[in-house]
């Protein structure tokens, strides 16, 4: 240790860090940036204010880049995204199985509105944790357009990407005896001339806009490049860049 | 001269029911469930912040619960413009229509905790 060149040392990237560990840290204000020299130091910056998109949208590896922005204040929670998923990507009726979905946040102390509705999915990682764990590679990313895609035929059903998911978006499909994932309807809607998913679609409140990252005359585009409106992503900590961002307005 | 007779008592009972409900109002909310599920009204929040039945009824609505919801106008856009709730929720009287979405729009998970007494049925795991 004491003729260590820190500055020679290499990141060994965070996706090792146990989750746990990671969450000790975030009570303490402090965000995992790097691990180095085989785990022994790490290294955290301040968690403060850092809830930016910016740094997440830096670079867009895959044309088309695509992507979902939440306008998150706008959601109402009437579920026709969820039925239209249902619909369009035949995500079976039994407990737990979805595709996509909204979450409830109630906030009593508030001022004025008391509750928010948050609509999540797959985030389409642009270095996401379920491929890095899969044993047999049968969920990957897209090499065009970067979706993390299910070769069903591959799916051991060993659920260690369920496991991996920060988001909680996978789910067994007893049907297709694997799981089973959003894929911002490549199969069923887009790839066949559709601009947007089914969840956007359908949408009667403009909550999801589906769009390319890469084209800088998309809606998501602008709306992640702003600066006028907050606009960022669920769980950070979790490091695995997700395309998926909110804002609010 | 009998049928006079029963009309005036038929009249007149009509006249005695509606002073002795007139200021009774449901006590359950009404969720209306078009265009969209899952739109809360509350009587008792309201007549709480001391509104009378007149203010809305008939004016606004009528008196048979979520009879507007068949209107083709039953839409936020009618709200704007100072139809049905947005003739008060114009940020002037009321909150406006196009501010704290989620306070009426209790959603699918608020339709269903009022069906269970409170509790949300945990969709996801």
């Amino acid at each position: 240790m004491n003729n260590m060149d820190f500055n020679k040392l290499q990141n060994e990237g965070v996706e090792n860090v146990p989750m746990q560990e990671r969450r000790d840290f975030l009570k303490m204000g402090l965000a995992i940036t790097g691990i180095f020299a085989g785990g022994t130091l790490l290294s955290a910056v301040s968690t403060f204010n850092k809830a930016n998109a910016a740094e997440f949208a830096k670079k867009y590896p895959y044309s088309p880049h695509y992507s979902m922005v939440m306008h998150q204040d706008r959601c109402i929670d009437c579920e026709r995204c969820m039925e239209a998923c249902v619909a369009t990507n035949h995500v079976p009726n039994v407990h737990g199985a979805y595709r996509t979905t909204i979450l409830e946040k109630e906030t009593p102390d508030a001022v004025g509105g008391k509750r928010e509705f948050i609509p999540v999915l797959c985030n389409q990682c642009n270095l996401p944790q379920c491929t890095r764990v899969c044993p047999t590679k049968a969920t990957y990313k897209d090499k065009t357009n970067g979706i993390v895609m299910m070769d069903i035929k591959k799916c051991i059903g060993c659920l260690t990407c369920q496991e991996g998911c920060p988001y909680n978006a996978r789910y067994f499909n007893e049907h297709k005896k694997a799981v089973d994932k959003c894929n911002f309807c490549i199969d069923t809607r887009i790839s066949k001339g559709e601009k947007d998913t089914a969840c956007a679609h359908a949408c009667p409140a403009g909550v999801r806009i589906f769009g390319d990252l890469s084209k800088q005359d998309s809606d998501v585009f602008k709306t992640v490049h702003q600066i006028e409106k907050a606009v960022w992503v669920l769980r950070p900590e979790a490091g695995t860049r997700p395309n998926v961002f909110y804002t609010k307005g | 001269m009998m049928l006079r007779l029963i009309t005036v008592i038929a009249a007149l009972s009509a006249l005695a029911a509606g002073l002795a409900f007139a200021n009774a109002y449901p006590e359950a909310p009404i969720v209306y469930d078009k265009p969209v599920r899952g739109v809360i009204f509350s009587h008792k929040v309201h007549m709480e912040k001391g509104l009378s039945c007149e203010m809305c009824h008939n004016r606004l609505f009528e008196m048979k619960a979520k009879k507007s919801q068949d209107n083709k106008d039953f839409v936020m856009e009618s709200l704007y413009q100072g139809k049905y709730c947005g003739a008060c929720h114009n940020g002037t009287l009321a909150f406006a229509s196009n501010t704290r979405c989620a306070t009426c729009h209790i959603g699918v998970k608020g339709e269903e905790r009022l069906k269970n007494g409170g509790k949300t049925e945990k969709k996801s795991h």
